[in-house]
């Protein structure tokens, strides 16, 4: 963006009509794949695509080395514009549309859009128990995972030897199964007749774990504690392998010098290798509380119908209800909610590679 | 000899088994964009279809069933009786997602691949008053006279013109005897607090909330709005508040009450026979209060061209003899009266099958059997709303 804040100071016009170009080509594929120009209007925006796109390679062509350096980068950057256009502007765009229309009855396939922000309103008061349990849920997994995930990390780069690669390959061995296989297998493993419960009830902890609310009533399953289980054993290895890499980097001779100038084993953990492992944590904890906060497998095997999280909802009024407008509406607010959670914690973590 | 039947693929409702799960989760996403075009295309390709109507060699027919819901030679001997090119798929998995899946094909009023669905009855109701059902040929359909006379003519097609019945079957109360150490009879142990925390109720609207108002004494084949079956909601209600239900399952009920998770559940007869097999522990009651029947229907789809073929097809499959060798390959409630018979008259287990309640109920039994009233859409919209806010999707 300064580059280009530059180029319009400067009035350097091949750079501007480079973007133009740019944002005329992704522009129309918006268009043609929301069918917002359908038929006629298609072949209108595809001839309008073919003339910037012929201008563009005339003036590659053509055009002297200074101006060709110029709009070279826009160039380059289509392939990677359009395919966004395509795979992420135009959904989202659809998305939007549909989250904002009415269906004018139960089986009408095609919701019109008409400023319906009705959906909204009804997908945050009707779901709302489901939204507060959903990052409930995933912020309690994300804390978990880096309490396990963080000591993982930590032997495997520093105390690893040899056999961190082996190690590290173990970590994600498991993951070569089906996520749907490794969350069944854990119904099977935390049955009400199951070895987990009959080795609790052997040494006679059933009463703590109820005291600590992870067994309810004699059972493992159907609990907050099981989706939360399933969650964060799931989510894992995204947070180890993040921290693993930024332990790695981490130069030991740091440690080192930390102790030289009379500092103790836990201020140099402290004030040395946690700081530098920031930045893994930080990327760790969104690659896990992203995809968990909409994660709906866990409350569906583990869960019963009292921790059913907003995944659930948004499969069950897409799929079940056809309700798609509503479904949508979810979606929508299930991403600005995240969005806004994300840049909320950049601010406060204070990376700089995200923000 | 009994019924090759997977029980986990059974022919029912919007069940929420493993693989439905892992297909639905891949295939909506993209198939709900594809699926559509896909199917029109499918349909349009065989255009000269009305000349098959004329009785010339190749003659048409695609039927769309739900999984192992039929013995292993009926299609066969069909195919060989009449001539007919059966294609006979099993691709209805699921009232709701097969809705999902054909409404977009179907409201435009394109043809979709098969000519015969199987949706259950009052997914078929749906199809009859959207319009996409044909009135079938009944006049070259003679053995519909030996259909039970109850499962002819709902009231949403009171003449029997656009639906008639596939097989049927019972929604009551399964138990594991080994997790209650007792017998169960009654509707009221779902409520049980002996049990909390280890029953189980299904995902289908219907069955559990029928099985419920019969055990609030409403009859759930009278219900016309909302209020009227208000108690049986309220007490399911407050049933997950305190926790005594323990999860909404589709056929993966059928795992949890085996392995004791559930004590008592709302379960469908024909799985629990299935079930009870392995594990006698596992035992099936129509309750003292009644139970709902179901009964999953054949349609005439709109676009479809092949009337005589599908008249044949009916026409066969109500003769008694070929009605017996599908129940007993399915082992399901046959619609088709004599089937009984047929089955006596075969002896062995065939024989023994004949004296199941469960596949020919008496009239005791029938007696004791409600089918699930057919909803306005506004009101099953309420209905399935007021469901779904249950089962905390």
């Amino acid at each position: 963006m300064t580059r280009l804040l530059r180029l319009k100071t400067a009035g350097n016009t091949p750079e501007v009509s480079g973007l133009i170009v740019l944002l005329v080509l992704s522009a129309g594929v918006i268009l043609i794949a929301t069918e917002i120009a359908a038929g006629i209007g298609a072949v209108v925006v595809g001839v309008i695509m073919a003339i910037a796109l012929i201008a563009y390679a005339a003036v590659v062509v053509k055009g002297n080395p200074e101006t060709r350096r110029a709009v070279a980068p826009y160039g380059l950057m289509k392939p990677g514009i359009l395919w966004l256009s395509i795979f992420f502007l135009a959904p989202l765009w659809a998305l939007l549309v549909m989250s904002l229309s009415s269906k004018e009855s139960r089986f009408d396939f095609f919701p019109s859009f008409s400023w319906e922000w009705e959906n909204y309103s009804e997908a945050f008061t009707r779901f709302r128990p489901q939204f507060v349990r959903s990052f409930l849920y995933a912020g309690i997994a994300t804390v978990l995972t880096i309490l396990v995930g963080f000591p993982v990390a930590y032997v495997i780069a520093f105390r690893g030897g040899k056999y961190r690669m082996v190690l590290l390959g173990l970590v994600v061995i498991p993951f070569f199964t089906s996520y749907l296989i490794r969350t069944l297998a854990w119904t099977t493993l935390m049955n009400d007749n199951g070895p987990v419960m009959s080795v609790l009830e052997t040494l006679r902890l059933v009463q703590v774990f109820e005291w600590l609310h992870i067994v309810d009533n004699g059972r493992l399953l159907s609990t907050p504690a099981a989706v939360i289980g399933g969650l964060t054993y799931n989510f894992l290895p995204f947070m180890i392998l993040p921290i693993y890499v930024s332990l790695e980097k981490i130069d030991t001779r740091l440690v080192d010098a930390a102790m030289d100038l009379y500092s103790s084993g836990s201020s140099a953990f402290r004030k040395v290798v946690l700081p530098l492992a920031v930045p893994g944590i930080f990327a760790g904890s969104l690659l896990v509380f992203i995809p968990a906060s909409g994660d709906f497998v866990n409350a569906q095997f583990l869960g019963g119908p009292n921790t059913t999280m907003i995944g659930n909802s948004i499969q069950d009024q897409y799929l079940k209800q056809l309700n798609y407008p509503i479904a949508s509406a979810m979606s929508f607010v299930l991403m600005v909610i995240i969005t806004i959670g994300v840049l909320v914690y950049t601010k406060f973590m204070g990376t700089e590679e995200l923000a | 000899m009994n019924a090759p039947r997977n029980s986990n693929n059974s022919p029912r409702n919007p069940r929420w088994s493993r693989r439905d799960f892992l297909i639905r989760s891949t295939l909506v996403g993209a198939g709900a964009l594809s699926l559509p075009a896909f199917l029109a295309a499918c349909g349009d390709d065989d255009g000269g279809s009305s000349s098959d109507t004329s009785g010339g060699g190749s003659k048409k027919l695609t039927f769309d069933n739900w999984p192992a819901y039929i013995d292993e030679e009926t299609v066969a001997e069909f195919r060989a009786a009449t001539g007919i090119d059966l294609r006979y798929l099993e691709s209805y998995n699921d009232n709701n997602e097969y809705f999902a899946k054909v409404q977009p094909v179907l409201s435009k009023g394109n043809k979709i691949d098969a000519d015969i669905l199987a949706p259950t009855y009052w997914m078929a109701a749906r199809y009859v008053q959207l319009g996409w059902a044909q009135k079938l040929p009944l006049d070259a359909i003679p053995n519909k006279a030996n259909l039970r006379g109850d499962l002819v003519g709902p009231n949403w097609d009171k003449n029997g013109e656009y639906s008639l019945p596939w097989q049927t079957g019972t929604a009551g109360i399964a138990y594991n005897i080994s997790a209650t150490g007792r017998e169960i009879r009654s509707v009221s142990e779902l409520f049980n607090p002996e049990f909390k925390g280890r029953v189980g109720m299904l995902t289908e609207m219907r069955d559990t909330i029928g099985l419920i108002l019969m055990g609030e004494n409403i009859d759930p084949s009278s219900i016309t709005t909302f209020d009227d079956a208000a108690p049986a909601f309220e007490k399911l209600a407050k049933a997950k508040a305190d926790k005594q239900i323990r999860q909404f399952t589709g056929n993966d009920y059928m795992d949890d009450l085996s392995s004791g998770n559930f004590a008592v559940c709302v379960g469908w007869s024909g799985d629990i026979l299935q079930l009870a097999k392995d594990n006698p522990d596992v035992r099936f009651v129509i309750p003292e209060e009644g139970g709902t029947s179901w009964y999953d229907s054949m349609i005439w789809v709109t676009g479809s061209e092949n009337a005589d073929s599908v008249a044949q097809w009916m026409n066969y499959v109500y003769d008694p003899v070929n009605a017996a060798k599908i129940a007993v390959g399915t082992g399901y409630m046959t619609p088709v009266e004599g089937v009984r018979e047929v089955l006596e008259a075969m002896g062995g287990d065939e024989a023994e099958m004949a004296n199941d309640v469960l596949l020919f109920p008496d009239d005791e039994t029938l007696s004791r059997l409600r089918v699930f009233a057919s909803l306005s859409e506004e009101e099953e919209a309420k209905f399935d709303e007021e469901f779904s806010k249950i089962t905390g999707a």
